[in-house]
């Protein structure tokens, strides 16, 4: 990664750009950078000239192929959706786990899994409503504090402080589950030089994302037509139907989603990642079907994991329809492709991807 | 405080301006006193509350200065004897009634003792309260020394009595706040009722009534011509005569008498400032052809001087008037010996009388000694806990979001101590009155958010009725107050928060809360010391609209550590890795509390546990969790 920035240079290049994602890994790594809601900022500038801060910000140069042969030991073949050893649908097998998630409830259950047998100690989670609709990450070490740490949510969460602070109090064996943006995060954190609490980060398991809400704009919208503190679930139900449905204690509210794609944080339209390419494993949706997930397993810690869960039967799986894996590689492509026209956009020049450096191969097909 | 309570007439003491002020009051047989705390005036308050059941005089804070001199006015109008004390800035909160009860009078001998801070070292700005008496018409007396203190303030009850007018004192910072010897006078035997009987109108005769007052000062020039307070000494027949008042009288006679001139130089000395003694003073001038005027701040005494001066100019001849006009002496800034030895020098043509040759020299070479000090808030003083959240919480915002300051010992927020957060400070209450006018700009595409931070005696002083303002007028405006549970600044008297009175007995608390809640603005209540939770609180506050307040509560530490044992922090230097933290050193660089400290041999951060009063924020805020409590489990 490229060294020798401050936290005054990310102040410039991500947080004065409206480029930061809110992931959280700069923040609680030292007393000058700190996070309220969705929003962080450098409180007083330090004076190093050289900061872990910068180094781990997913939105600071990253090189997508160094990240490969980091987190893989090789580069990508597949350019939509990453490095990946199997995709396929899966489900928990549980019911009631999959009635309390959005969808196949896969996630829940892998962690559940993880920590039930031992596999991590602890795991780094969101809550989605923690207070006033604003989702909060959280640290649990037994599988009954996960309850309310399920079901999507629409606002990222500052995931990576509370890493950070997990490390500070010596928490090891930890899982995490995040999107994209957090995922990348966690493995510059990972391939850093520096001393980080990510080293103890033993299983990752990624969430697709196409993008996220900024919280201040959409709870403004919100505020005026829900109580927010009555908010139970946000849900946008698959397309065509194009809306967002507020599941409220006093009934649901629906809006249409371009009125809610207003808020969408500026930096999502940068995002080069749909998939969280870099996880052990990644988790979403299936495009028209309810109850099940897609699940891709990308490394070989995660191929063992998930093998070791098919065998203690946490998940039902089958396998992913040519058409549908045709359809996920295009949505993920189309991602790429607003991502870089959008950054240049941004700098007005064909050749300056901002943090993003691909090989030349991929220059080829996303440019 | 004994002093103040000797019944030993013709006894010398030593005793501070202040408490001489409080004593001539005392022997005076004043009934009743209230004030509002500020410096240099406040001792003269709480001097008579430490006697005030020995001599059954009533003594309380009010909630402002205006409150105190109406107060005191009752008092007085019931023909009780009143004192009211205050500092400058407290005269420009009474302004309005000055300008009514001079015209409808007084009844019982009624005193202000207005109290000026030349140099501003304890105060917003350097104001000469003089001109108040010649605004408002009303006798002004100025001592000299701790002896005309006393027996000026017993005066000026007589006088006012007299005259059924208010009668303004004034003293300033160098004599309110040093000590000299006073010799005391007789204890009265104190026998007055109090009953109303009188009507006290001003605005139905208003103009009569200024004829009646125009009237009585004359009444007043006449009683001062013959008053012991104006004298003159030096050489019978002096062409060169140093006119004075106040502290210039003792920096006169040392300037004098440093230059060697005691045989050709005299110094008239006036005590009552206004209306002047004119015919004393002209007696005094006859055969003179130069004079040196020497006062305090601005050219009060001067400009009435010159006045005279050109009314007798055919008594007096052409006299050469040398003072703050011509360049002699500055007009602002306290005055010392050395700026009068230098004018009168100048004048002379005479060296000043060298000090020993090295002086300068040696000098320069102790302040070396001496650290470069920025001024500071104590170790474990709220504010700075209140005004890094405030920080943080405008930085996350990330408007430009910026602070209307206050009068309180969070003003020095305005500097490093509290992260150069206020961006304005003028008096009492403008806080949040300029915040008031801020936060209605936003249809002239003003964004910033705007925090007014206000502390709790001056939430009760003058920001009530902004806030107020605020509410009706819906403007966007984040007020903080800063409870800190007295008047720390001055000392920490009680405020109608508090829940006591001057006396330290049991009184009502007025809330804050309350009151923010009865005018209608969102409140809440915190601890700065969460700090964590002070930011988030903050931060959200900041992106509502309207009028809403945020209760930073957290006792003065000075006073809570005093009353119970404070737990014992320490710097645990395994934990804490120096300069390889990547902090830093934010504990003691950047939060800057002074209980904190660089050891310079370890390389480490290290408690100095001789200042450190154990209020444990800097521990919440270490990244290394290296900031310990002693005997407490790691």
């Amino acid at each position: 990664m490229q060294a020798g920035k401050s936290s005054s240079d990310l102040e410039q290049e991500v947080f004065s750009q409206d480029l930061c994602t809110s992931c959280g890994a700069c923040v609680n790594i030292c007393p000058y950078i700190k996070v309220v809601r969705d929003k962080v900022a450098v409180i007083e500038p330090c004076g190093l000239t050289e900061g872990k801060c910068y180094d781990f910000c997913p939105r600071t140069l990253t090189d997508i192929a160094a990240l490969d042969k980091s987190v893989f030991g090789k580069t990508r073949t597949d350019y939509s959706l990453g490095p990946y050893i199997s995709i396929e649908m899966a489900q928990a097998k549980d019911s009631e786990i999959r009635c309390r998630a959005q969808y196949g409830g896969v996630v829940s259950a892998l962690m559940k899994y993880a920590l039930d047998t031992g596999q991590i100690s602890n795991a780094v989670l969101t809550r989605p409503f923690d207070a006033a609709m604003m989702p909060a990450s959280v640290l649990v070490d037994e599988s009954n504090q996960m309850a309310e740490c399920t079901g999507s949510n629409y606002i990222s969460s500052a995931t990576l402080a509370k890493l950070n602070e997990a490390a500070k109090q010596g928490k090891d064996s930890i899982g995490l589950v995040g999107i994209p943006c957090q995922v990348i995060a966690l493995r510059k954190m990972q391939s850093s030089k520096h001393e980080t609490g990510a080293k103890g980060v033993k299983l990752v398991i990624g969430l697709f994302c196409t993008w996220a809400l900024s919280y201040k704009g959409f709870s403004e919208f919100l505020k005026g037509k829900v109580d927010l503190s009555k908010v139970k679930r946000i849900d946008i139900p698959p397309p065509p139907a194009n809306i967002m449905v507020v599941e409220t204690t006093t009934g649901d509210v629906r809006f249409s989603l371009d009125e809610v794609r207003k808020f969408i944080k500026p930096t999502c339209s940068v995002c080069y990642d749909m998939t969280s390419e870099f996880a052990d494993i990644s988790v979403g949706m299936v495009e028209g079907i309810e109850d099940w997930n897609t699940l891709i397993v990308r490394t070989p810690a995660g191929k063992k994991f998930i093998d070791k869960a098919k065998k203690a039967g946490v998940l039902n799986t089958k396998s992913l329809e040519q058409t549908r894996l045709e359809h996920l590689k295009e949505a993920s492509s189309i991602k790429k492709k607003r991502a870089v026209d959008a950054i240049q956009k941004r700098t007005n020049d064909k050749k300056n991807l901002l943090y993003l450096r691909l090989s030349a191969q991929e220059k080829k097909k996303f440019l | 405080m004994v002093t103040l309570e000797l019944n030993q007439p013709g006894k010398t003491v030593l005793m501070m301006g202040d408490e001489a002020i409080a004593r001539g009051a005392i022997e005076a047989g004043v009934d009743f006193c209230a004030s509002y705390p500020g410096t240099p005036a406040t001792e003269i308050t709480e001097s008579l509350a430490r006697v005030a059941d020995r001599f059954n005089i009533y003594v309380e804070w009010s909630t402002n200065e205006i409150v105190a001199f109406e107060a005191a006015t009752a008092a007085s109008l019931a023909g009780l004897r009143a004192l009211v004390a205050m500092k400058q800035n407290g005269i420009n909160v009474c302004a309005d009634f000055l300008m009514t009860v001079n015209l409808a009078g007084t009844n019982g001998g009624l005193v202000l003792a207005a109290c000026d801070d030349p140099s501003a070292i304890s105060s917003s700005n350097e104001q000469d309260s003089r001109s108040y008496a010649r605004y408002a018409d009303l006798p002004l007396l100025e001592p000299a020394d701790f002896q005309e203190a006393k027996d000026m303030t017993s005066w000026a009850f007589e006088l006012s009595e007299k005259l059924g007018l208010p009668c303004i004192l004034r003293s300033v910072t160098r004599l309110s706040h040093s000590r000299g010897n006073v010799e005391l006078g007789e204890l009265p035997e104190k026998k007055r009722t109090a009953k109303f009987d009188g009507i006290y109108i001003s605005g139905a005769f208003a103009v009569a009534q200024h004829v009646a007052l125009h009237q009585k000062l004359e009444q007043a020039r006449e009683d001062f011509e013959s008053s012991r307070f104006n004298f003159y000494v030096g050489p019978k027949k002096a062409k060169f005569v140093i006119v004075t008042c106040g502290s210039g009288w003792l920096y006169s006679r040392e300037a004098v008498a440093a230059l060697g001139l005691e045989n050709k130089v005299g110094i008239l000395k006036i005590g009552t400032t206004w209306p002047l003694p004119e015919k004393f003073i002209i007696d005094h001038l006859k055969n003179v052809t130069e004079i040196l005027i020497i006062e305090e701040v601005d050219p009060f005494l001067e400009q009435n001087l010159k006045i005279l001066l050109a009314e007798q100019a055919k008594t007096l001849g052409s006299i050469e008037v040398y003072g703050a006009k011509s360049g002699h002496r500055p007009a602002c800034g306290e005055l010392n010996q050395d700026k009068v030895t230098t004018a009168l020098a100048s004048i002379k043509g005479l060296q000043p009388k060298a000090r020993d040759g090295k002086y300068v020299e040696k000098a320069k070479e102790a302040l070396a000694y001496i650290p470069p000090r920025m001024p500071t808030f104590c170790t474990g003083c709220p504010h700075r806990a209140s005004l890094w959240a405030i920080k943080s919480a405008l930085k996350l915002d990330g408007r430009d979001g910026f602070v209307t300051g206050d009068i309180g010992c969070y003003s020095i927020g305005a500097g490093p101590a509290g992260y150069f957060q206020l961006k304005t400070i003028h008096c009492m209450g403008a806080g949040i009155g300029l915040a008031n006018g801020f936060g209605k700009l936003d249809r002239f595409g003003f964004n910033q958010p705007v925090i007014a931070v206000c502390g709790d005696s001056t939430f009760y002083h003058a920001a009530i009725p902004a806030l107020i303002n605020a509410r009706v007028n819906n403007s966007n405006v984040l007020m903080v107050i800063l409870d800190n549970g007295g008047t720390a600044m001055t000392g920490f008297q009680p405020h109608p928060g508090s829940g006591c009175d001057a006396l330290g007995l049991p009184a009502p608390t007025v809330e804050i809360e309350n009151i923010c809640k009865a005018i209608g603005v969102e409140v809440r209540v915190r601890d700065p010391f969460e700090i964590s939770q002070a930011v988030q609180e903050l931060y959200d506050m900041l992106q509502e609209n309207g009028p809403r307040v945020m209760v930073f509560r957290r006792r003065c530490f000075r006073i809570e550590a005093k009353e119970k044992l404070q737990e014992k922090y320490y710097v645990d230097q395994s934990k804490c890795i120096g300069d390889d933290c990547g902090c830093a050193r934010f504990c003691s660089r950047v939060f800057n509390c002074p209980g904190i400290i660089w050891d310079q041999e370890a390389q480490k951060a290290k408690i100095d546990e001789m200042v450190c009063t154990g209020c444990g924020v800097c521990a919440t805020l270490c990244p290394r969790g290296a900031i310990m409590v002693r005997g407490a489990a790691s």
